[in-house]
């Protein structure tokens, strides 16, 4: 114990002084952090890739002929709602306000379901129309196959994110309730909503 | 409020996409609009702008290594590459 202490107070009086917290955040919120910035590169990766098989194929299909841009549209105008009402809830949370949050909570998984529910159909008109990961009516097979992957990947983030804010939302409602957990939670569905951001700009539009 | 311009930016992307312009043009001005969305969305709902500067410097960091990962891979994309890909 004594060691311990002695330890502490040499790492202190060193030049580096350690111990201050450069981040200045708690431990929780910093590990969401470090998770959300490598799972940024993974989307980062997978958006390279697309473009790498995009600009080395003959030819792209054009989404906005293959896909149903109104539905594409409402599901980013869903997504970015969730998010605003999302950092209204770690508002109310932040607040000390238990019941508001679990309302916003509500709403926010509510948005997320709905944007699970249009992309289901859009895979299934996307399949029934027969796209494959290695065949599709339209073009090259890297169109459907790149398609399946960023969209499969960002949708099971979006289930992981409803799955997440549930149990805060139930937490919360238990009165088992932090203001650090909402926030976290929070961080994690944000993070959903800018690579959509990315999917939308770079899959959908270019 | 935030949201508002949220809605805007992604009018404007929208816009864009249809827009009958020059591909490399609307590329980089998708950037640009996509860009000020995750700025506005990591500074005002994920609280970045109250956080130290320590912080939002390593927030950086996916972003400069996607801009290295993507400037070194995309070059080779030009010139006759289609050699790498099955057409069917």
């Amino acid at each position: 114990m004594d060691s311990t202490v002695a330890e502490q107070q040499r790492i202190l009086d060193s030049d580096w002084g350690g111990g201050r917290s450069p981040f200045g955040t708690s431990w929780s919120k910093f590990m969401m952090w470090i998770f959300i910035i490598s799972d940024a590169l993974t989307f980062a990766a997978f958006l390279i890739t697309y473009g790498f098989m995009r600009n080395i194929s003959p030819a792209w299909p054009k989404q906005t002929e293959v896909f149903n841009m109104v539905l594409i549209t409402f599901m980013t105008f869903d997504l970015i709602s969730s998010s605003a009402v999302m950092a209204m809830a770690v508002g109310a949370a932040r607040a000390g306000n238990p019941k508001l949050a679990v309302k916003f909570l509500g709403l926010t998984i509510l948005g997320g379901l709905i944007f699970l529910g249009c992309q289901a159909f859009e895979w299934t008109h996307f399949i029934e129309e027969g796209a494959t990961l290695t065949h599709n009516p339209w073009g090259v097979a890297q169109f459907a196959a790149s398609f399946f992957v960023i969209t499969g990947f960002h949708g099971f983030h979006v289930f992981s994110g409803v799955t997440i804010l549930a149990i805060v939302a139930i937490r919360a409602a238990m009165g088992k309730y932090s203001a650090d957990g909402v926030e976290n939670a929070g961080l994690y569905w944000h993070f959903v909503d800018v690579v959509w951001v990315f999917v939308f700009a770079f899959f959908y539009l270019l | 409020m935030t949201w508002v311009w949220l809605l805007v930016l992604t009018a404007l992307a929208l816009g864009l996409g249809y827009a009958p312009i020059n591909e490399r043009l609307k590329a980089f001005l998708l950037v640009c609009t996509t860009l000020a969305k995750i700025l506005v969305i990591a500074a005002v709902f994920m609280h970045l702008r109250y956080e130290r500067l320590n912080l939002i410097m390593i927030t950086f960091a996916p972003l400069i290594l996607a801009v290295i990962l993507f400037s070194f891979t995309f070059p080779e994309t030009f010139g006759s590459a289609t050699h790498l890909i099955r057409v069917r």
